[in-house]
């Protein structure tokens, strides 16, 4: 596995894991722990979307950085081989 | 307002094609209780409903059934690469190949395009609600019968946790009924319809 594959692995967890939460909130507004967990993966999730974004382009429209970098393959449907 | 992400939901990195079995998967990108259908239902849905946290969990869950269409898309993609005419013959996917080569159209695994009379939007969320939480066992059994089919763990991977999300989505579902049901009347569930009288 490549280092960008490991990274993209990495931050999607967490990912996973706020959004999971997310959705919880929606019908568990009050719950306290849920709130602050999704806060701690969010938390963990900017950092390692910083990381990526910084080694290997980005990961939204809205990012700075060359027009190239977002044209750039791999797209999400290409696999390691292209 | 949509944000893409250059990124799939769960990674999909499949390394043997195998179209029979692309022929089946698509369903679920473009079928009755596929992923578009499911987002398509739930973004839809939402607009005239008068409850905040169900808003909230339609919209939720109709953008990430698009990250769902986008891994499916991604498998069949994978699962038909690089094939020689030969191979889509032996398969049967010629049938498929004469009008779409290898792009990915959204159909069921009969060839059948995807239709939003396989959905409704009947503007009354229990109603709607119920064919939410239908919605997400279909595609569940779905999800199924396609494990059944298939002996790739890189296949299987992604597919597990496809399914597995339909649970989660059906319990999230079963807490909105939960808190429409607690705002009407208790002795009358069906006294009227808050998307509609006032």
């Amino acid at each position: 596995m490549s280092e960008r594959e490991k990274l993209l692995r990495k931050l999607s967890a967490v990912e996973f894991a706020a959004h999971e939460l997310h959705v919880y909130l929606d019908t568990h507004p009050n719950d306290k722990s849920a709130g602050a967990a999704v806060r701690k993966y969010d938390e963990q999730c900017r950092k390692l979307q910083i990381e990526y974004q910084s080694k290997f382009g980005p990961l939204t429209p809205s990012e700075d950085g060359s027009r190239w970098a977002w044209i750039a393959d791999p797209w999400p449907w290409n696999n390691e081989e292209g | 307002m949509f944000v893409y992400e250059k990124k799939l939901q769960y990674p999909v990195n499949i390394k043997q094609p195998n179209p029979k079995l692309a022929k089946l998967i698509i369903s679920q990108y473009g079928g009755p209780d596929g992923e578009l259908g499911a987002s398509l239902r739930y973004l839809s849905q939402r607009y005239s409903v008068p409850y905040p946290e169900v808003k909230a969990v339609l919209t939720d869950i109709g953008v990430e059934e698009l990250g769902h269409l986008e891994m499916i898309g991604t498998i069949v993609y994978q699962l038909t690469k690089n094939l020689s005419v030969e191979e889509i013959k032996a398969a049967g996917l010629d049938q498929y190949f004469v009008d779409h080569t290898t792009g990915i159209y959204p159909a069921a695994a009969t060839g059948v395009p995807y239709s939003a009379a396989s959905m409704q939007v009947k503007g009354d969320i229990i109603a709607d609600i119920h064919e939410d939480l239908a919605a997400e066992q279909k595609a569940r059994v779905t999800y199924d019968n396609i494990l059944r089919m298939c002996d790739d763990p890189d296949v299987l991977d992604p597919i597990r946790f496809l399914r597995e999300r339909e649970i989660v989505h059906y319990q999230r579902f079963g807490e909105a009924l939960r808190l429409v049901t607690d705002k009407l009347d208790s002795r009358n569930f069906y006294a009227f319809n808050p998307e509609f009288d006032k």
